[in-house]
């Protein structure tokens, strides 16, 4: 201040550092290998297939990442994807008398789907802050409640969505818009959404300070609780998007709707490089990682050089490379 | 003077009781909740047949639980034993071993026990066994695929989740297989018996293979993903799509002569209730029970469909 | 917490003659001599010679060389950065160096691991402890050998060698309390007396004072002289001059990694040493004081009590004053203004700004009102250090650059104006703040809570950890916030700080204020009488 010397530099020097690419290293290296295994994986409608079936688990992975970059967790996604789903499933059935077999009755479908996620996610989120619980108990307690209530509400059976309904529903997973599937589509979208709020926004940067230290967050005069709500709405509100993919594919939800889903997410994020302690964490890396663990489910199917009763083992194997090929990067 | 004779007018009715509850038939039922379709169905047809019972035989008292793993079934049935004093159980274990030891337990106080579906690994431990047929739903399903392709063609299997049940179900059906040099198995994976997977692994099956001309799915769930992958990739190869269990849906698309879904075989939950009708009436006259009784897996075509729909039961 | 304290050093001056040098009365308490007899160890010496370090392209250590004489108290000054933590991690074998060589009683070593140093009696206490909070004291003095009977640790064995180890440093605590439920002092102790159990010969000390209060520095010293008669090495870095320069027999100074000179402490003042430090005459370490501009009061808290910390404590601040708060450690200081900022709960409290009542509930509340607080603990509330020197910086000041977009281009012209303004050296907007030096972390911290343009500014212990050189920058920076019509309370444990400071100063004790001292009244002496009760009876300013 007084004899300044030796100010910092003003030219941020470019970073490049290898062990952040680890994911996408892995996956193109599985890209190539299952190229090598079966040709027809390289095929445009197998990419499309894979990707769209990456759009469940990916979209909630993005929501995912804001609440574990915050130092949280979610483990009740699946059940809330499947409860969000039956819900959704019957009020529609109920309406289609009144509102009849179209757009209106799937629109109000989809909004109790947004509206449910919502709502979950600030329960979630008031009984961890207010409350003081932990979140991973919190959340493995509404993991169970979600999937006994749905399966009270189906009877341990398939709540089925009407006929009629389901044809007018479908598009929004079976359809195409510029030859893309839409669920792709939604999925790039939320991506850069997500990506967006958390580098460019006051939301994302404070979620970022409170997962690298909760302490000096809170000194430093951020909400440190409303900003936790909010990431577990995030995750609720994404939760709600997949869910409204979802719906048109079987038109079903089942008590085995999202099973274990909560896993495949967070293990997607923290392929992606985020840190379960918290702290940082990047957007991209988490598609990626949704990606890799779908292809090698992908990979296994279009191929039968390994026994299936290996599966679990390979997907475990390649899991451990990608967490080897990043490490360092703390 | 005046409590002492209340309390012998009372034991003279406690005892009473007892006596009359002796000649009384008190089932226990306990079986797995209710978690996918059949479990559900399963649940179904044992209330169902609870209050036929009741009607059927007045004084039976018949007693449902359902658990959530093998450990809380065997806490549930010593907890009817104790606090419910039945002295009828019929059983469809979670799993076979660990509840071998807690049901001879039973067996060995005088309960009659009748065990659904599962066997016991010690067969000591039970009156009776009621059971589907798990090999005969391969057979049963090997041989319509054969028949309908003539002897000839490429299919595709997908299986449940690695287990005892699927193991004979999968090896009856191969067995069959071994006939038909024409038909070729292309591949076999598991679909966990849900739709969600079989959605995934059919996409894949319909990726890698170009001509595929039938599909065992092995069960009415992961038929239901088939279909939904099927219908998605536009393919026309496909002749038809062999399930398996008798879920309502799949029955109503045989009774009204769907193309692809042409028939169903049948893993009935509705062997429960035979369990239950066969045991109460042994138990209330007196009369020995057949044992074991085996609930043949049927094919189900347009034809008999109808027998096998029950649009009330949720599977 | 101060009456602990008390205690403690009431028992160390009662126990001190028992290790006295002399033999007789080493004789007369034969089992503590016994237990702790660190004459036995051979005394050690050490050389550096042409010690170089990289860390990647960049060379902080050049070529050092000089000598720690054995049984010596041998100080190593520099401004942060200067490289002794650097030099201190090499002989502790927690760095290796580039070039060079350490030697120690005349043979080159090769340290690989702190493991191999201690095995050579060459032990290290860090600035921040490297005790294991969660565990108990006997476990952290044990940790990493710790004594088994057949499969089994012999906990009892261990929780009696403890209690020896703790007598000797003057600690008379229960071994198996845990760590966490020390204050620092204690915990400052508990490392010395783990070190001793570990035979050192060589003791680093890196700032052992920092964070004791007069009456804890004064039984460290005696301690450390203890030590020295005893045949201990003690090679011991500081900031602090005078303590320099009244505890060592020889100096080092360091700067910009190069040795400058090694001389008996006796042949330089503290003013030469400053100067050699920094490299250049420095003139006075503190700002003329200005009298504050208006004797307005802008804020005025009144009957604030914070549950088993501070107890119905009122005060005024008036607009460009600085306010000093001092107190012995767990006086109630931060914890009243915790309570306060309501990061703690409070169970009365009454708040003006500008005569007009406000609410206080959360930093947020309060920084809508242009009251920001720095906290002691910069590691964990002040700074993130995880985090990257911009996003630190605008942290608190976000909606300035949320269009509703994050302009991070903004951002970045922000952070090279103020790292000018702040002097904040030695890092990329990009690298985490935790590669900055004490001093710079502390700049940027005070940079992010001035960001917001708050008018009233709480500074608690702003120069810990912090060289002479960054201080005084600090100092200055103070001055200027003042003169800029803000309103400044600086809460230290340093009483020449806060002397050569404050306009005012509250004293507390106990979680009361017990005196208010006008510039007039404001001595060392003083302080230290309303500080420690001789002084005083509960006041309100």
């Amino acid at each position: 201040m007084l004899q300044p010397e030796k100010p910092v530099a003003d030219k941020p020097r470019p970073r490049f550092s290898f062990s952040g690419w680890g994911p996408l290293l892995g996956l193109i290296l599985l890209c190539i290998l299952a190229t090598l295994l079966n040709p027809s994986f390289l095929s445009l409608d197998n990419i499309f297939n894979v990707l769209t079936r990456t759009a469940f688990i990916g979209i909630i992975a993005v929501g995912m990442t804001f609440v574990i970059i915050s130092g949280g967790i979610d483990l009740s996604v699946g059940s809330m994807a499947a409860l969000i789903a039956g819900s959704m499933i019957l009020v529609m059935n109920a309406l289609e008398p009144r509102l009849g077999a179209g757009t209106l009755t799937v629109l109000v479908g989809m909004l109790l789907a947004l509206a449910l996620g919502a709502l979950f996610g600030v329960l979630h989120g008031l009984t961890i802050t207010k409350g003081r619980i932990e979140p991973f108990i919190v959340t493995l307690g509404t993991l169970g409640i979600f999937r006994a209530v749905l399966t009270y509400l189906s009877q341990g059976g398939a709540i089925t969505l009407e006929q009629n309904l389901s044809d007018h529903y479908s598009p929004v997973y079976y359809g195409a818009f510029l030859g893309v599937p839409i669920p792709i589509w939604v999925f790039l979208a939320v991506a850069l959404l997500g990506g967006l709020v958390l580098n460019r926004t006051r939301f994302g940067r404070y979620v970022q300070a409170i997962g690298s230290n909760e302490g000096v967050a809170r000194y430093a005069a951020i909400q440190v609780d409303n900003i936790k709500i909010l990431t577990y709405v995030a995750v609720g509100i994404c939760v709600a998007v997949a869910t409204i993919l979802y719906v048109p594919r079987l038109g079903s939800a089942t008590p085995s709707t999202g099973l274990l889903w909560e896993l495949e997410t967070i293990a997607a994020v923290i392929i992606g490089g985020t840190s379960l302690k918290g702290g940082s964490g990047r957007i991209t890396g988490t598609v990626i990682g949704a990606i890799l663990l779908s292809t090698i489910g992908n990979v296994l199917n279009l191929t039968s050089i390994i026994s299936v009763y290996l599966n679990a083992a390979v997907q475990g194997i390649v899991i451990i490379i990608v967490a080897f090929l990043q490490r360092g990067r703390r | 003077m005046k409590t002492i004779l209340r309390s012998l007018v009372m034991l003279g009715a406690l005892l009473m009781m007892a006596a009359l509850a002796q000649n009384k038939v008190v089932m226990g039922v306990s079986i797995p909740a209710a978690d996918h379709g059949w479990t559900a169905g399963i649940v179904y047809w044992a209330n169902q047949t609870k209050g036929e019972l009741e009607k059927m035989y007045p004084g039976i008292q018949v007693i449902v639980k359902t658990a959530k793993d093998a450990s809380e079934q065997a806490n549930q049935i010593q907890d009817l034993y104790t606090v419910n004093k039945i002295n009828t159980l019929v059983i469809l274990p979670y799993e076979s071993a660990p509840l071998t030891k807690p049901v001879a337990a039973l067996k060995a106080k005088g309960v009659f026990v009748t065990v659904v579906d599962r066997g016991l690994t010690d067969p000591n431990a039970q009156n009776a066994y009621v059971a589907g047929d798990n090999p005969g739903l391969g057979k049963v399903s090997g041989e319509y695929v054969a028949k309908q392709l003539g002897g000839k063609g490429n299919i595709v299997i997908l299986r449940g989740i690695p287990t005892v049940i699927d193991n004979q179900r999968y090896d009856a059906f191969m067995a069959v297989m071994k006939n038909y040099p024409g038909i070729k198995v292309l591949d076999a994976k598991y679909a966990n018996w849900n739709r969600d997977d079989g959605f995934k692994v059919m996409q894949d099956f319909l990726t890698r293979f170009k001509q595929i001309d039938a599909v065992w799915a092995q069960d009415d769930d992961i038929a239901v993903g088939v279909l939904k992958a099927m219908d998605e990739a536009k393919r026309t190869d496909i002749k038809f799509v062999l399930g398996g269990a008798g879920m309502k849906e799949m029955i109503k698309k045989v009774m009204d002569g769907d193309k692809l879904i042409t028939a169903d075989v049948t893993y009935p939950p509705r062997m429960i209730q035979n369990a239950m009708m066969l045991t109460a009436e042994s138990r209330v006259k007196g009369t020995a029970m057949k044992t074991p009784t085996i609930i043949p897996s049927v094919l189900v075509t347009k034809d008999n469909a109808k027998e096998y729909y029950f649009p009330d039961s949720p599977f | 917490m101060c009456e602990i304290y008390h205690r403690q050093e009431l028992q160390v001056n009662h126990h001190a003659p028992l290790y006295a040098q002399s033999k007789a009365s080493l004789t007369a308490h034969r089992h503590a001599a016994r237990l702790c007899d660190w004459r036995r160890y051979t005394v050690l010496s050490v050389r550096f010679e042409s010690i170089c370090k990289d860390f990647g392209p960049v060379r902080v250590l050049h070529e050092v060389g000089f000598a720690i004489q054995k049984g010596q108290i041998h100080a190593l000054i520099g401004e942060n950065g200067a490289g002794k933590s650097t030099l201190m991690k090499i002989l502790g074998g927690y760095l290796q160096p580039s070039a060079g060589q350490v030697l120690v009683d005349g043979q080159a070593v090769h340290f690989r691991s702190s493991r191999e140093a201690e095995a050579a009696g060459i032990v290290l206490i860090h600035q921040e402890f490297n005790l294991a909070e969660d565990l108990s004291i006997a476990q952290n003095v044990f940790l990493g050998r710790e004594l088994r009977r057949g499969l089994l640790l012999d906990e009892s064995a261990m929780n009696r060698q403890t209690t020896r180890a703790l007598e000797q440093v003057g600690l008379w605590l229960d071994p198996r309390r845990k760590v966490s439920s020390l204050i620092v002092a204690e915990k400052q102790l508990v490392e010395i007396a783990k070190a001793l159990s570990r035979q050192a010969k060589l003791l680093i000390m890196d700032e052992p004072t920092a964070t004791l209060t007069p009456g804890e520095i004064e039984t460290l010293f005696k301690l450390i002289a203890r030590m020295k008669g005893e045949g201990v090495t003690i090679l011991y870095i500081s900031h602090k001059l005078e303590e320099v320069k009244a505890l060592s027999d020889t100096v080092t100074v360091l700067r910009d990694g190069r040795h400058i000179q090694t001389a008996p402490t006796a042949a330089l003042t503290q003013q030469e040493m400053a100067n050699l430090m920094v490299g250049r005459e420095l003139s006075d370490m503190f700002p003329l004081k200005m009298a504050f501009s208006s004797p307005k009061v802008v804020f005025a808290a009144q009957g604030v009590s914070v549950p088993g910390w501070a107890t119905e404590v009122s005060f005024e601040l008036h607009q460009g004053e600085i306010l000093g708060f001092a107190g012995l450690v767990g006086a109630g200081r931060t914890e009243l203004f915790e309570g306060i900022l309501g990061l703690r709960p409070r169970s009365s409290g009454r708040f003006e700004l500008n005569r007009k009542t406000i609410e206080l509930h959360s930093p947020a509340q309060a920084l809508r009102q242009g009251i920001v607080y720095l906290s002691e603990d910069r590691k964990g509330k002040g700074l993130h250090v995880n985090m990257e020197l911009r996003p630190n910086l605008t942290l608190m000041a976000l909606q300035l650059y949320a269009h509703p977009l994050l302009d991070t281009a903004a951002e970045g012209r922000a952070f090279d104006k103020e790292a000018q303004h702040f002097n904040i050296r030695g890092g990329q907007p990009e690298s985490k703040a935790s590669a900055l030096s004490g001093g710079n972390q502390q700049k940027l911290a005070l940079a992010k809570i001035l960001h917001p343009d708050p008018k009233i500014v709480i500074l608690d212990e702003p120069t810990r950890g912090v060289d002479v050189g960054a201080k005084r920058e600090i100092y200055f920076l103070i001055q200027q916030l003042a003169q800029e019509g803000r309103s400044v309370i600086v809460i230290s444990s340093e009483l020449l700080e806060l002397i050569g400071l404050c306009h005012r100063l509250v004293v507390m004790r106990g979680g009361h204020v017990t005196g208010i001292l006008g510039q007039e009244q404001m001595s060392e002496a003083e302080i230290i009488a309303y500080a420690t009760g001789i002084k005083g009876s509960y006041a309100t300013a």
